[in-house]
Formats: structure tokens, sequence, C-alpha cells
């Protein structure tokens, strides 16, 4: 009992971590799914995500006038619930202008896409390193979220809890989005097999544009809540994007669930071995990705894909 | 030209090439560079090549390569360090622990190719990078490895101290030219073909009998030794060993490097592209603080725009110019191109 004891908090930390880990993956495998387009550049827009958001919650009030003085006068929360809205819709718009620059590479060799987020993920590293300086920053959360409370004598941190019931939220509405909507058959039907879904007559240039906006946006969502957890500096993008790649490898290519479930399990090992062994809290996502890819070479959940071919 | 080319032992672009990187010494200081700058640019360049390998030629994209490079460092230091202080040990220490990491890794990948290829490659190299971060007591964590004495050139009859800048760039320059003939023969030999087979078709090879997985472990290490030894002559170079080298980034800049010179169209583009790299962080560096900025803008439009590099920007002009560009395979990028389209 004691041990479940003094393990809880770590698996509290760990769930909260994987399910935003998940999102971050759901958001890469459906830009994987539609382009068949690794983009490395995902990390990068997590973290433009969470750089816009900060802007957004603390702005300079002398850039918008009055307005602006009005604006940083609103609660905390309230100019946090609208960095949680805006940021993301800005950095789809981003995405779109990834997606439109990708068009080119559209039925090339895989690899020209990757290669070209790969200098898109630098271009976006360094101009954040350009605007915002190199060091590491602070992302302002509401006082109702921050804080500790006690629990059968281990201290818990809110936040996590916020950030384990946000993620779930959000990995529930892109599963309704991609499930019950028929904008997510659409997008299914494409991850599927695009040049059927060009023949029926659905406009797939604009299929594209909105799915790598879509996929931009939950990175940029991820970013914004995982930032009090994970810090705030430009290359968190690469510390975030291997995580959702290991995610993806280890889930599966294309399988939904396979996803999530990876995703939590990622941040559960991750959440277990901090208890044990801080230091290698990380590594151990790898030996997991092994252990499982040895065995089971299309992740857990995988199966045949387009990405073998 | 192109990919194959002649299979001479020594050829006339091998022969400019030697003749330049010879005479560098020479006038890189009136050019308004250092001497350093060359062992450095020698160095990437025969990463590069090694990497062209597994790239160019057998088409499997490696995103974690800088692993290989950093194992090759890092032994090179530790052999320096705690073995015994020789030249010739060291770097084959740095090939063979490089190789046995790059072995073990394609044991798991090589089955796989593409796009999946290049995922676990990542994966993979990310945990090289972070055992190379964590490890303290082997491997200085974030500081990594400093002060690895650099060892003469001895040959037995003479003995050459590498204390000076130019003799290093000798040193190493030897090394590039002792890879550079052995990789010309080896893209030339049998294996070669059979790697630039599964290249164009994998099934379609392994149906013909060969096979397939075996011939991409063995790419793989041998890519991975010659990565080693490149990270073993930077170690030297350097006399330190760090962790950056392992990162995504320096995996990065090599596939940069190997495709902005134009790896997939040409032996030497690997080559022509570890110079540009340089040249354009040097000249970019002294102009800005935030090259990598400018230099990720202009590997964005060189993918957009001319995906085969300089070299294939080259070989393009070279067919206008002779006026005999043959829409066939003659055109280089023809027979690219149809490979895309697979």
């Amino acid at each position: 009992m004691d041990l479940i004891n003094n393990l809880l908090p770590h698996l509290v930390n760990g769930l909260s971590l994987g399910l935003l880990f998940a999102l971050i993956a759901l958001g890469f495998m459906l830009i994987v799914g539609v382009m068949e387009l690794i983009n490395l550049a995902h990390g990068s827009l997590f973290a433009l995500g969470a750089y816009v958001a900060m802007v957004i919650i603390n702005p300079d009030p002398s850039w918008l006038g009055a307005l602006g003085f009005w604006y940083v006068e609103l609660p905390l929360a309230a100019r946090y619930v609208v960095g949680l809205i805006v940021a993301p819709a800005i950095v789809a718009v981003v995405g779109f202008g990834l997606e439109i620059c990708m068009r080119r590479t559209y039925g090339k060799d895989p690899l020209y896409g990757l290669l070209l987020t790969f200098g898109a993920a630098l271009v976006i590293e360094e101009l954040i390193r350009v605007v915002f300086g190199s060091g590491e920053q602070v992302m302002p959360v509401p006082d109702a979220l921050g804080g500790a409370f006690l629990f059968g004598g281990m201290i818990y941190s809110k936040y996590r809890f916020f950030a384990a019931g946000f993620g779930l939220l959000v990995i529930l509405l892109v599963w309704l989005f991609l499930e019950k909507t028929p904008y997510g058959a659409i997008i299914k039907a494409g991850a599927h097999d695009s040049e059927m879904v060009r023949a029926l007559g659905i406009n797939l240039t604009r299929l594209r544009l909105y799915v790598f906006g879509l996929g931009a946006s939950l990175a940029a969502i991820a970013g914004i809540v995982l930032t009090p957890i994970w810090g705030l500096r430009p290359h968190v993008g690469v510390d975030v994007v291997v995580p959702a790649f290991l995610i993806i490898v280890l889930g599966g290519v294309g399988s939904f669930w396979g996803a999530v479930i990876a995703g939590v399990l990622v941040g559960l090992t991750v959440g277990i071995t901090g208890a044990y062994a801080s230091e290698w809290s990380l590594m151990s996502m790898y030996f997991l990705l092994i252990g499982v890819v040895t065995f089971r070479a299309r992740g857990l959940f995988g199966k045949k894909s387009v990405l073998e071919a | 030209m192109g990919l194959t080319g002649s299979g001479a032992l020594i050829t006339r672009p091998m022969l400019v090439t030697f003749a330049i990187l010879v005479t560098l010494p020479l006038w890189i200081e009136p050019v308004g560079f250092y001497q350093y700058l060359g062992v450095e640019i020698v160095i990437w360049m025969i990463f590069a090549l090694g990497f062209n390998l597994l790239l160019g030629y057998t088409g499997l994209p490696s995103f974690g390569h800088g692993a290989y490079f950093g194992l090759g460092a890092y032994a090179f230091g530790l052999f320096q360090l705690n073995v015994v202080q020789n030249l010739w040990l060291g770097l084959m220490a740095a090939v063979v622990i490089a190789a046995i990491g790059g072995a073990a890794v394609a044991a798991f990948i090589s089955h796989r190719r593409g796009i999946y290829f290049a995922l676990l490659t990542i994966a993979f190299g990310q945990v090289f990078w972070f055992v190379s971060i964590k490890w303290h007591k082997l491997t200085g964590g974030e500081d990594g490895l400093l002060n690895i004495p650099r060892p003469s050139m001895d040959f037995g009859v003479v003995e050459f101290a590498l204390s000076d800048n130019t003799a290093l760039f000798y040193c190493v320059l030897g090394v590039f030219a002792v890879v550079v003939i052995g990789l010309w023969r080896l893209v030339h030999s049998p294996f070669g073909k059979v790697i630039q087979a599964i290249k164009q078709n994998e099934m379609r090879a392994s149906f013909v009998g060969y096979n397939v997985w075996l011939y991409k472990w063995a790419v793989f290490t041998l890519s991975a030794g010659i990565a080693g030894l490149a990270g073993g002559l930077f170690a030297m170079a350097q006399e330190s060993a760090y962790p950056d080298v392992m990162s995504l980034h320096a995996s990065g800049f090599v596939v940069m490097m190997t495709l902005v010179g134009g790896g997939f169209v040409s032996f030497w583009g690997p080559v022509m592209g570890a110079v540009i790299f340089f040249l354009a962080r040097d000249f970019l560096g002294s102009l800005t603080e935030t090259w990598l900025l400018w230099y990720g803008l202009m590997f964005m439009g060189m993918v957009l725009f001319k995906p085969e590099g300089v070299a294939g920007a080259w070989q393009d002009w070279m067919g206008r110019l002779l006026g005999k560009q043959d829409k066939g395979d003659a055109s280089p990028a023809g027979g690219f191109v149809a490979s895309l389209k697979r």
C-alpha cells in the first residue's frame, strides 16, 4: 500500500505527460497519414505555440494602445483562455504556410518533405531565438491551476491534473471529430487512399491544407499546456518531437488508440523511472521502444502502411 | 559522371580535388579564412562521403548518423586517455566502436525502408545522444571529454608531430584520400552495383536473389564505421569530444551537406556540400548571429527548386553546354527522376 501511495504522484505526472505526448503524436500522425510526410518541424510548431501563447497572455500593452491596457487588466485566467484559443489558430496559419511550401514535394521521394521540414524547423527555432532570446522562459499560469495539495501524505501538483484532464479532453474531441463528422471521414479516407478521395470529387489540396493546420494547432495546444511542466526554451521542439516519433512507432503508424495508449505508456514509463532513477527517466522510453520494436516490428497496433512502400 | 561513371582507380575529378586540397594551406589564409577551417571541412567531407553511401547509393535515409560520428569521437578520446596514446590504434578503435554501434542498430532496422527507416534511425540516434549526456563517469556529461591528447603520426621510421594546424590538415587529408579511393572502388564493385539496385527497387533486387537485408546491414555498418573514423579525427582535431555532435541537429547537418552538394546524383556531392556548409557558416556567421536561419531558408529553397543540389545544377549546365543532353538515361537527373517515380 505504501508503495502505491508513494508511486501515485509519479503515476499522475507520467499520465499527464503521456496524454500530452499523445496529443502531439496525434497531430503528427494526421499529417503522416494524409500527406505521407514526416513533419520534423512539428516540435518547432509546438514551441512556437507556447511562445505565441506566452506573448498573448502577457503582452506589451503599448502595442495596442488603450485596448492593450484594458486587456492586460483582465484577470490572468481570462487571458490564459484567450491564449489557449488564439495561439493554436496562429500556429495553424503558420502550418498553412508550411503546407503551401510542401506542395512541390508531393509525389517525389518522401525524403524531400522530411528535409524541407528539417529546414523549416531550423528556421522556426532560429526565429524564436531572434525574437525571444535563448534563455529559459516562464509561462504564466492562472492561480486556480497553480500550487499543490496534500493527499495521503504525498504532494500533488494541481497543474498536473489540469494537464492530464485537458489532454484527455482534446484527445476525445479529436476522436469525435474524426469518427463522428463527415470531415473526419474525409480525413480518414484521405489517409487510406488520397487519389481515390480526389476521384470522388473532394478537393484534396484543401484537405491537405486543413489537415496540416489541424496537426499544427494540436501541437501548439500541447505546447501551451505542457510548457509549465517541461520548460520553455528555443530547442524545446527537438526535445519533444522525438517522444512524438517514438509514440508513433510504438503505437503503430495509423492507429489512433495505438498512439494514445503508446503515449500513456511512454508517460507512465517516464514517470515511474523518474521515481527511482530520475537521471535516466527520459531514457527509459527508448528502451520501451527497442523492446517493443524487437518483438512487434510495426508497433503495438500497427498495420501495414503506406510508409513501408 | 553521375553516380557511377568511370570505374578507374584514379579519376580526373579525384586528381583535381586532391590538387585543390593539397595546396589549400598555401592559399586559405590569403583568401581570408584560417587553417583550421580546412581541417574541419575535410573531416566532414569524410563523414558526408560515408553517409552518402547510405543515402545516395542505397537510398536509405538515416537521420541519426551523428550518433556514430560521436561514438567514434568518444572512442578515440577514451582510448587516448585510458588505454594508450597512439594515433593509429585510436582511430582504429573509433572505427570499430562506431561500426559495432552501427551494426547493432542496423540489425534492428535493416528490414525497414523509407520514412519508417528514417524514424527508427532518429530514435536510435537519440538513444546514443542521451547516453552520452547522462553517463557522466564515462563521457563527462554535457561538457564531454576534455584535453584529449593528440598523439603524433608515427610511421615507424619517421614520426610527425601534429601540433600545428598544417600538419594536422595533411594528416586528415591523407585519411580523406584513402577513404575517397576506397569508396570509389567500393561503389564500382559488384557490391556497389547491388546497393544501387536496392535503391532502385528493393523487392526486385531480392527476387533476383540478393540478400537485401544483409546488404543493407553491411552498408549501414560500413557507413557508421566511416562516420566513426571522421568522429575520431574530429576528437583528435578538437582535442575534445562532446555530446553536441550526436544531436539531431548534427545528424541533420550531414544530411543537408550531402543533399546540398548533390549526393543523389554525384559521388562528389557530399564533398561540395561540406565545403558549402562551412563556407556558409563562416561567411553568414560573420554577417549575422543567426546564420542558421538564413542557411535553413537557403536549404528550404534548394529542396523546393533544385533538389539535385549543386552537382545536379552543374550536370545540367554541363549537359546544356555540351549540347548532348539526351532525354533518356544519359542525363543523370533523368535516371534519378525515374527512380523517384517508382
